[in-house]
């Protein structure tokens, strides 16, 4: 029940982030139109030229015309300027909008993380790694690191690949994988043995690791904040 | 008595001054041409823009109209395009 709402919230999520992500490269899209609309065009500079030429019946002679015909030059190259700019503040826009949608997804990313966070938090323990070292006869689960015996190693051992491979043992088959001889001659009891043992070491350390701490020649301490505590 | 006078007025020469541009880059000028026929600002215009337009000029408008008497008076402004076109 609540596996299925996650991934409807999820997928929701995943909805909202699409149309946010759409939303803004439309925003800056329609942004852009607007930039290469509003503009004033080339032909806008000589138009005023040639409404001032005509509108004055006096500015007939030689030398005013050519001086009509210079500023009307002069406000062509300006708008050549301004083509320029348009295009550096185009190109400025895609930059918006790349970063905005990278803003966007790393703000997603972030409230993902955070949902993650709260159920490791609440979960306990979360093996994100699991490296076991037969020669110095340790297991590191994450950056712990626990001290086994060799039948207890041997067992994680076992465990550990049957799970690469996606199996599951019984009792017996652990006791011979280990023991070397057929399952069907072996007892489950003594897998489930193995078992308890590679339960009761490697939990014991776990809870002093984790819970019930041992400071040398000082004593003992719940290795926990105190304000999580609480009596009911 | 009026129709001889209209008539000579008619037969006396008739000139109009105008305005005149080229697109790409922007040129403007200032002319004055001879009126054929009718001396009106109206029949100017008719006449004007067709033969401006046959060397890519574009005409803007015509000032006014005039005869021989207001000739010299425009002939240094028009310069080049005095009585071109």
């Amino acid at each position: 029940m609540s596996s299925s709402s996650a991934t409807e919230a999820r997928e929701i999520g995943n909805r909202i982030v699409v149309a946010g992500i759409a939303a803004i490269v439309l925003i800056l899209a329609v942004a852009a139109v607007l930039l290469f609309i509003n503009l004033p065009d080339a032909n806008a500079f000589n138009m005023r030229v040639e409404q001032l030429f005509v509108e004055n019946d006096n500015l007939t002679s030689n030398a005013e015309i050519k001086l009509l015909e210079i500023l009307a030059g002069s406000g062509t190259a300006f708008s050549d300027t301004l083509a320029s700019y348009r295009f550096v503040i185009f190109v400025l826009l895609i930059f918006a909008t790349a970063l905005l949608v990278a803003a966007v997804a790393f703000l997603v990313m972030l409230i993902a993380l955070n949902r993650r966070m709260g159920r490791i938090e609440r979960q306990g323990i979360e093996v994100n790694s699991l490296t076991i070292s037969r020669d110095q006869k340790a297991v590191y689960l994450n950056d712990f690191e626990f001290k086994l015996t060799d039948a207890a190693i041997e067992t994680l051992s076992v465990l550990a690949e049957a799970r690469m491979d996606d199996e599951v043992l019984t009792g017996a088959e652990i006791e011979g994988v280990i023991s070397g001889r057929s399952a069907a001659d072996c007892d489950e009891a003594a897998g489930a043995t193995r078992i308890k043992r590679l339960r009761d070491t490697l939990g014991n350390q776990m809870m002093s690791e984790l819970l019930v701490k041992n400071i040398a020649r000082k004593g003992y301490v719940l290795a926990i904040d105190k304000d999580v505590i609480r009596m009911i | 008595m009026a129709l001889m006078l209209s008539t000579t007025i008619a037969q006396a020469a008739c000139y109009a001054d105008y305005k005149a541009k080229q697109d790409d880059p922007l040129r403007l000028h200032y002319g004055v041409a001879e009126v054929r026929g009718d001396c009106s600002v109206r029949s100017a215009e008719g006449q004007l823009r067709d033969r401006l337009d046959d060397d890519g000029w574009q005409l803007l408008n015509v000032l006014g109209v005039f005869d021989d008497a207001g000739l010299e008076e425009r002939k240094e402004s028009a310069g080049e395009f005095f009585l071109r076109y």
